[in-house]
This record gives C-alpha cells, structure tokens and sequence, in this order.
C-alpha cells in the first residue's frame, strides 16, 4: 500500500535532453569503450609495442658501425628515434581501432553502441580519438624511455605535437575502416601485413630519402605514413627530408577524406547492421 | 536384419609400439591447420622478411658495406631466413595448443590412444613443417633479390631442422604453460621477438661490447643463425661444432621437458 503510494507520488521520469551533441554518450563511449579497455591489457597494448620498438633502436645501432650516420647533422640514434617513435604511434592507433570494432562486432556488443542515442559522427569521434589516445600514451612513454637515453633537442614541440595528432589520427581512421570491413581476424591481419606494415617500414623511419634508389621516390613521397615520420622527426631534431607544408596537407587531407569515409560507413551499416 | 547376424563384431584395433595411424593424423591435422589460411601463415611471413631486407638493405647497405667477408646483404639474407623460421615454427605450436585449451578441444588430444610422445612428434612435426616451409619460401622471395649461393648444405638443412624443432618445442612448452593469449603474446613480445632480433641476424657478433660477448655464447639462437648462415656464405662467427651439438642436446632437453609436460597433464588435464 505505502509503496504503491510512493510510487505514484514520483514523478515520471522525462526523456533526457541533449543540445546538438550528446556530450555524455560521446564521453563514455570514449574513456569505457576506447581507453580503459586499451588500458586493463595494459602489458600487452603498452609494454609490447615499447619493448619492439627500444629493440629495433638497439638492433639498429648496434647493426651500423657508431660514426656512420644518416645525415651530417645528426647521430643514427637521433635520426632513427622519432621515426620509430612515430611508426609506434600510429600502428597501436590503427590496432587498437580496429581490434575495437571487430571485438564488438564478434562478441555482438556492437549494437550496444548502434542503439545508443549516438549520432554516426560521435561514434565515429568518440572511437577515433580514444585510439588516437592509446597511440598518443604509447608514443609518449616510447619517447620518455628513449630521451632518457639519446639526447632530443626538441626544435619544435607544438610541431611534434600536431604531426602526433595527425598521425594517429589518420592510422585511427584506416583502422576503423579496416575494422568494419574485417569480418573475421584474418581479414585484419591480412591489411596490418600488406597495408599497414609497407606503410610503416617503407617509410624512412630507418633510412633518410637520399638512399633510396633513382626513380624510387615517389614511393616516399607518397607515402603519408613518411610524412608523419618526416614531420615529427624535423619537429624533434630539426632535419627534415621533404617540404613540411607538403605532409601537413597530405595527412590533413587523407584524415579527413578518410573520416567521411568512416562516418559514411557507420551511417549507412556497412557490415554492421545487416 | 539379414546381414547383422553374419558380420564379424569389431574387435579392438591393434596397435604397435607406435600408434603410426594416429600420428600421422594428428600430424597431418597440425599442418592442414596452418595450410589452411597460408595467406597468413606463409605469404605474411615472406612479405614481412622482405619488407625487412628492403629496410635494412637500404638503410645500412650503402656503399659497399661488407660484414662477415661478403656484402652485407649476403650477410643479412640467412639470418632474415632462420628469423622467420623460428618466429613461425615458435606461432605454430603455441597457438595450436592454446586454441585448443581454451576452446576446449584438447580433450580430442588426450583422449585418443596417443602417448604423450607421439603428441609431442605429431604437434612439433607440425611446428617443424611450418618453420621449415616458411623458410623456403621466404628463400625462394630473397632469391629473386639477393644472389644467394649454397656453400654446405648439410649446414642448411641441420639448422633448419633443429631451430624449427626448439622453436616448435618452446612454443608447445609455452602453450602448456600459458592460460590465456596475454601470455602467450608476452613469451613472444618479450623472449622470442628480442633473442631472434638481438642473435646476430643482422649484425656481427664482433660488433658487441666485449663484454656483452658472453650473451652470444650461451645463446642457442645465436648458434643456429651462425651455423645457418655458414652453410651460404662459408664464415662463422662461432665454433660449428659447438653449435651443431648445442642445439641438439637443447632439443633434446626440451622434448624431454614438453614430453614430461604432457605425460603429467601440467595446465592440460583437471
């Protein structure tokens, strides 16, 4: 009885408002969904990408005779450090999206996020940015343990990080896409070993543009993960292979070509929704 | 109705020393496995390796570069072979067993009258193919790149063989040992992934810190890249006799010890 009474004393809930962005849906996808699911792995995710990368640096200086270096004004280590660095970054974005969106395109839970009251653009956002995060912490703690060792003078850190940004931005982006096209794990380890890695090694993270031979060029050029790289590197230690406008524009560009792109997959349920 | 009464019942089959049948099939099982999606499990693996000699050809190569008395791609080439080698033979093994642990289906390899031995020749002789396969086929890759020439093939072949086999043993070790894919992925990032990068493929041991040498000396990986890689270019850095035993009597520890795993039912039988 008493309850009964209570109960119709309540007032009935209303429906939740939001403004033009649903800024709390957004949020929660981004920190439960995207980083502290990146971070309870924490050894995997982390740990695996920094213990690769300090021993590539390793491998490298110890493979190249010490005064042998890559460009007159810098060592090898100096030279290789930020494109490792960067390469990092934005393979652990690009896993990290991916490996996202086809776990909870497996376990089913993705219509969790479809059925909430969230636009195609904010899970697009919200999903972007938390894997641009867990390649930005990543490249962060890389590039802590490596400027402990080898000295990085820093020429320009607002550069370096708007060349971050984009970067993980951009791999970000191609890992959503990926992660919706890939309807099983081969499907994702096919494009990380003929996209992602040729992206990433073929890059001049380990060799500057004038060892590549005649005629090759283009390769690099075209490459926006070099860009990145270049761009990093000459926002690091002040050498830079190719103008900086050019990879700016380029990462710019693809980034946001690339986030229509996803947007428009998620709004129309390519391989999600069937 | 008519025929029952006439046919003979089933009797239990008779087996030998070996249960042959049975170990080929669970042999033949571990390599449909990786042939399977070879995509992933041989072509990946090629395209990695080259992708890798592309890197350092260009990045270290220039100018005529000899380490080891021959050009440094020479040099490179082996190394980047047994590289993959034991990467894949080490992949093969461990998931096979983890899968099958976590899915449940292990029991479909304790249950049938298989010995713990014929287990463990049926699954590393799996690890052993894919290792070995991979590393012809990454071969047949560099070949079109990098003159590679055979100075002793029994070299070749013995190392092959037997850095497949450790690999494949210390994978069925790990995926014994390992309870989920976190740890399995850590054996791989933080042991396998360093020896194989840090045993000389890709430089010199001379190039060590004199006294970091002693790292090089314990090292089986370090042996087998060595003793492979003598079999092309006809130099090692290290004693072959050394090596030639050293990974044998290694083998031979560690099929004891995944032999040993398997009989006990470690991490395998409730």
């Amino acid at each position: 009885m008493s309850l009964g009474a209570a109960r119709e004393t309540r007032k009935p809930r209303a429906a939740r408002h939001y403004g033009a962005v649903n800024w709390r849906g957004l949020w929660v996808l981004y920190s439960r969904k995207a980083v502290l699911r990146f971070l309870r792995y924490g050894l995997e995710s982390i740990a695996g990408p920094v213990a690769s990368s300090c021993i590539f640096v390793l491998v490298f200086v110890l493979a190249l005779d010490g005064g042998r270096a890559m460009s007159p004004d810098l060592t090898l280590a100096q030279f290789v450090v930020p494109g490792i660095v960067m390469f990092t970054l934005a393979q652990v974005a690009f896993d990290s999206a991916a490996v996202m969106i086809i776990h909870d395109k497996q376990d089913g839970v993705i219509q969790d996020v479809l059925m909430a009251p969230l636009t195609p653009l904010e899970i697009v956002v919200a999903y972007g940015l938390g894997a641009a995060t867990n390649g930005l912490l990543t490249g962060g703690i890389l590039l802590l343990i490596f400027a402990i060792f080898i000295d990085l003078p820093f020429v320009n850190p607002l550069m370096a990080i708007a060349f971050a940004l984009g970067g993980t931005l951009l791999f970000a982006m191609v890992g959503m896409i990926v992660g919706i096209w890939s309807e099983r794990w081969d499907h994702f380890s096919a494009a990380e070993t003929f996209l992602v890695m040729p992206l990433g090694l073929l890059s001049g993270t380990f060799f500057s543009l004038e060892r590549v031979p005649g005629g090759f060029e283009w390769l690099l050029l075209g490459n926006p993960m070099f860009h990145a790289i270049n761009g990093f590197r000459a926002a690091v230690t002040g050498h830079s292979d190719a103008p900086l406008w050019l990879g700016a524009g380029m990462i710019v560009g693809l980034t946001l070509l690339l986030a229509v792109i996803t947007w428009r997959l998620f709004a129309v349920g390519y391989r999600i929704k069937s | 109705m008519q025929s029952s009464p006439t046919t003979k019942p089933l009797s239990p089959r008779k087996m030998g020393v070996i249960n042959g049948r049975g170990l080929w099939t669970l042999y033949v099982k571990e390599v449909r496995r990786f042939m399977n999606v070879f995509s992933q499990t041989l072509m990946a693996p090629m395209v990695t390796t080259l992708l890798f000699l592309a890197v350092f050809a260009l990045a270290l190569g220039g100018g005529g570069r000899q380490v080891g008395g021959v050009d440094y791609i020479l040099f490179l080439g082996p190394g980047l072979i047994m590289m993959s080698m034991v990467q894949n033979a080490f992949a093969n093994t461990s998931s096979s067993i983890l899968i099958a642990k976590v899915q449940g289906n292990i029991v479909d390899l304790l249950m049938p009258p298989l010995s713990p031995a014929e287990l463990v020749i049926g699954v590393a002789g799996g690890g052993v193919t894919r290792g070995v396969m991979v590393g012809f086929v990454v071969a047949l890759g560099m070949s079109v790149f990098v003159p590679l020439s055979v100075h002793n093939a029994g070299f070749i072949i013995w190392h092959a063989v037997n850095a497949s086999l450790m690999l494949a043993l210390l994978g069925m070790i790990g995926g014994i040992w390992a309870e989920k894919f976190d740890h399995i992925a850590a054996v791989t990032n933080f042991i396998i992934t360093p020896f194989s990068f840090l045993s000389g493929t890709f430089y010199s041991i001379e190039r060590l810190p004199e006294n970091w040498r002693f790292i090089a000396d314990f090292n089986p990986f370090f042996y087998m890249i060595d003793g492979f890689r003598y079999g092309f270019i006809g130099h090692a850095d290290s004693s072959l006799t050394v090596g030639f035993f050293l990974v044998l009597i290694v083998n031979v520890i560690l099929g004891f010890t995944a032999h040993r795993m398997i009989a006990t039912g470690y991490r395998l039988k409730a």
